[in-house]
């Protein structure tokens, strides 16, 4: 039996007097996508960081393939192969959006020193098959006519869309998207949650969403794991979670309709 | 002769600040907020007029300084000073922002005191009759002009690849370049070693030009100014500290006339230019726009509305 | 032996009590706008010369104000906290021109490095123009009736240090008590732990801002003038070394903590105090040594908050 693409063991992280999560225990598969739910503050975000490297676990480990990657850096933990969007979204504000699509891509562009110091022919070439891909990426995202427009510049929902094109662009295994679908209208979340189906069957990647709009979760998720006050509380697909009582009376409030 | 010569000089000064500018850039424009610029040119200018002073045989008997023992010069201080960049930068490159600043003021005292210090460095009287190269002016100022054009041919050529897109993502995020995959503190310490290479490299040509040398040329003041040049011509591409540094180096020469409002004028032009151009003079947008005129000129050659020509079809 | 170590504990603590009153000045600032005031050091300056006017002392021949004098001569305790006065209202002026302008305009606070710079270059220079690059000094007889120095444990102190000393931590007592027990000092801490929500709680920042700049402004002036009088006024520009070590103060205390300023303040001018004759020419960078093995051990100071990442 294969290992687990990511597996989280016991992990737990203090803030001050504050557990904001406390003994998690996850393993992700390859290939699914893997949905946390919780109501806010729950520390689903909190998760991400630990898993991305940007905050440090007090305790527990994160396995990836089978191998420890706990305190490595955020630039290590992409380049293993693990991108993610962030909630309130953090794109590079002063570069156009084919640019942030190309700091994504900075992992395969580098160039032999003569070359992208003498501006040859070669590097030429490869610097316009790295813009090709990065427009190839905008318009898989559906937003290829911005390429030149500044990221300020982009609507909420575009804006979410570049960072999951930047974040595909590192080439990852596993994508972590932290609230893709904030902020748009229903129609708009029908799309995303199409769109996130296509680009995993089409890059074979594993995803791992946080999502506050339970429906979009349920129908979108292969396997779902509830967060309340830091603690895991259901685990399960999307039809066993959403009878546990424990996150109807947690999560969905008593008389939830989901 | 007299104009002519003062034209020269004023340009080769200009020329240096344009150097200085580009020197102060480079971590900038990685959001890195280092002063330490003045603390490297001052180890460019030592290096040289020690050399140049002290081992006969760079002079070559030739009544002018041969070009080759500055290039050599310039090599010596690059090493010197991009090791201690090096060094120095892996631990403060830690540190952000105001802290940073602070930091790099630091560096630059402790480096002028100690120079002030040592007899063998200069000490307080500095070192005189540095070995000219050049007979006039105008032969530094076509020098530094070439070393000026390379400099900025390679500032142009990296903000077209990878590490300059990198540096620009560290600048907007740096935890999000971070989470791209970006080895954000190598990046950054590339740009401090680079900045500290410029910076020593103008200094040997400085130490030159001015004949001598003294541990006051790196100071305070001129961590503030350089970081002034850049302010004040853009800090979002390589042209922005180049005009600045060329601008602002020029001012004060420009406000002699006025005589001793001249600093009191500087320092007004100082206080008020980033309340009106809070980004610079020049910026990515504004060349762009500068561009797409000069485009719709050349399109429409009778001089007509460059509006007119600019969007020829969708974009 | 013993006399001498009391009169390197003075000098230390004296220097070291001049530093921690720069140090506050800009505490005061950065803890309400998160920038520091690179025209401190003049407007330190500023006080030292008010002081030397309002005493009734002389410009020479060299600036424009050649041979002018108040026509009164006001004793030293007195031309003290007016001095004090005339910095603090040069402050709130260097407030009004340098940063006020970008806060309303949004721009980035850094850029406030440079406009105070541009403010600091303006007060220097102006001063040149008017009285002349030469020193000036404060006659120590300006005291009244104080002696010039005094036995103390066996030590033969100056007058001058013990009042520096005092005056200082007077200051800074009085500065702590406000802070901690006054409603303005209280919306003070307020504003610079959080902004946005002290100006939801209906604290007006902006005030809270002038009232930081002309409080800095005020122990400025009184420092400059008390180094005057202590030392001399070294030229236009002798505030710029005790700015510049007013800022490896600053941080080794922690940005923006007061208790922090008085510390480093101390801890540097007794270093540079015990710094042997030998080697008086490093004097100077003691405090920026110093700083530099903090900044590298402890970025937030010695008395600072740890400093946080938000995601």
């Amino acid at each position: 039996m294969t290992p687990p693409l990511l597996e989280l063991e016991n992990l737990g992280v203090r803030f001050g007097g504050l557990q904001a999560l406390d003994a998690i225990e996850l393993a992700v598969q390859p290939g699914e996508i893997f949905g946390l739910l919780g109501p806010n503050g729950a520390g689903k975000t909190t998760l991400f960081n630990l898993i991305s490297g940007i905050t440090p676990p007090s305790r527990g480990r994160v396995l990836w393939r089978g191998s420890e990657i706990t305190n490595l850096d955020p630039s290590r933990i992409n380049r293993l192969g693990i991108a993610r969007t962030f909630q309130n979204l953090r794109l590079f504000h002063s570069l156009n959006c084919r640019d942030n699509v190309l700091v994504g891509l900075h992992r395969q562009a580098r160039l032999p020193w003569a070359a992208a110091l003498l501006g040859t022919a070669a590097g030429r070439r490869r610097q316009q098959t790295l813009r090709d891909q990065a427009q190839h990426l905008l318009e898989l995202l559906e937003i290829g006519s911005l390429a030149h427009q500044p990221a300020a510049a982009l609507s909420y929902g575009d804006r979410r869309r570049l960072e999951i094109a930047r974040a595909l662009a590192s080439g990852p295994e596993l994508l972590l998207l932290d609230e893709p679908a904030a902020g748009m209208n229903p129609s708009e979340k029908e799309a995303l949650r199409l769109l996130i189906r296509r680009l995993q069957s089409q890059f074979k990647l594993t995803v791992l969403i946080i999502e506050h709009h339970v429906p979009l979760m349920l129908s979108l998720c292969d396997r779902l794991a509830v967060l309340n006050f830091g603690k895991r509380i259901a685990l399960g697909t999307p039809e066993a979670v959403r009878q546990d009582p424990q996150v109807i009376e947690a999560y969905l409030g008593v008389g939830g309709v989901v | 002769m007299g104009a002519a010569f003062h034209d020269a000089s004023l340009l080769q000064q200009m020329l240096i600040g344009a150097l200085l500018g580009l020197s102060v850039y480079l971590p900038l424009s990685c959001g890195q907020l280092s002063l330490a610029t003045p603390g490297f040119y001052a180890i460019g200018g030592t290096t040289a007029a020690l050399l140049s002073t002290r081992v006969p045989a760079l002079g070559g008997g030739d009544p002018t300084y041969p070009l080759s023992s500055v290039m050599l010069e310039m090599a010596v201080a690059a090493l010197v000073s991009g090791l201690l960049a090096l060094g120095i930068g892996k631990l403060v490159l830690r540190l952000r922002g105001i802290y940073l600043a602070i930091a790099t003021i630091a560096l630059v005292e402790i480096l002028r005191v100690t120079t002030l210090n040592q007899e063998a460095l200069g000490g307080a009287v500095g070192i005189f009759g540095i070995p000219q190269p050049f007979n006039n002016p105008g032969g530094y100022a076509a020098f530094t002009l070439v070393v000026l054009a390379l400099i900025c041919w390679l500032f142009a050529r990296l903000e077209d690849n990878r590490t300059g897109r990198a540096m620009a993502a560290i600048r907007d995020d740096e935890l999000a370049a971070a989470c791209q995959g970006i080895d954000t503190a190598q990046t950054k310490l590339l740009a401090f070693v680079f900045s500290a290479l410029v910076a020593a490299i103008t200094g040997v040509i400085s130490a030159h030009f001015f004949n001598s040398w003294n541990a006051r040329l790196g100071n305070f003041d001129a961590s503030i100014t350089t970081r002034a040049f850049v302010v004040f011509g853009g800090s979002r591409t390589w042209l922005g500290p180049v005009v600045g540094g060329l601008l602002l180096t020029a001012l004060p020469e420009l406000l002699r006339p006025v005589g001793d409002l001249r600093l009191i004028v500087f320092g007004l032009v100082i206080l008020v230019g980033p309340l009106l151009a809070p980004q610079g003079l020049v910026t990515p947008e504004r060349l762009q726009g500068l561009g797409r005129s000069l485009q719709g000129l050349r399109r429409a050659p009778g001089g007509g509305e460059p509006t007119e020509a600019l969007d020829p079809g969708p974009r | 032996m013993g006399s001498d170590f009391i009169q390197l504990l003075l000098n230390g603590l004296s220097l070291g009590a001049v530093y921690a009153l720069f140090a506050l000045g800009y505490t005061l600032v950065f803890s309400v706008l998160g920038v520091i005031n690179f025209a401190h050091g003049a407007v330190f300056t500023l006080g030292a010369y008010f002081t030397y006017l309002l005493i009734g002392g002389a410009v020479g021949a060299n600036g424009l104000l050649a041979g002018f004098q108040l026509p009164i001569a006001l004793p030293f305790w007195l031309a003290l906290p007016l001095a004090g006065l005339g910095a603090a209202t040069v402050a709130l002026l260097i407030e009004r021109l340098a940063f006020r302008p970008l806060r309303e305009r949004n721009a980035d606070p850094l850029l406030a490095l440079i406009t105070s710079l541009g403010a600091g270059v303006v007060l220097v220079n102006l001063i040149q123009l008017l009285v002349g690059a030469e020193s000036y000094a404060i006659p120590s007889g300006s005291l009244g009736g104080l002696p010039v120095a005094i036995q103390l444990f066996g030590a033969q102190v100056r007058t001058v240090q013990l009042l520096l000393l005092l005056v200082a931590t007077v200051l800074l007592a009085a500065l702590s008590l406000w802070i901690d027990g006054t409603r303005s000092g209280k919306a003070l801490r307020a504003v610079s732990e959080d902004p946005t929500t002290a100006q939801l709680l209906g604290i007006n920042s902006h005030r809270m801002v002038q009232i930081a700049f002309g409080l800095s402004g005020f122990l400025a002036g009184l420092a400059g003038g008390l180094v005057g009088l202590s030392v001399s006024l070294a030229g236009p520009y002798f505030g710029i070394g005790y700015g510049l070590k007013g800022l490896g103060v600053l941080v080794l205390g922690g940005l923006g903590s007061v208790p922090g300023a008085v510390l480093g303040g101390l801890l540097i001018g007794l270093a540079e105090a015990c710094v042997p004759a030998a080697w008086s020419g490093y004097r100077e960078v003691v405090a920026y040594g110093v700083l530099f093995v903090v900044l590298l051990v402890r970025p937030q100071g010695l008395l600072g908050k740890p400093l946080a990442t938000k995601v």
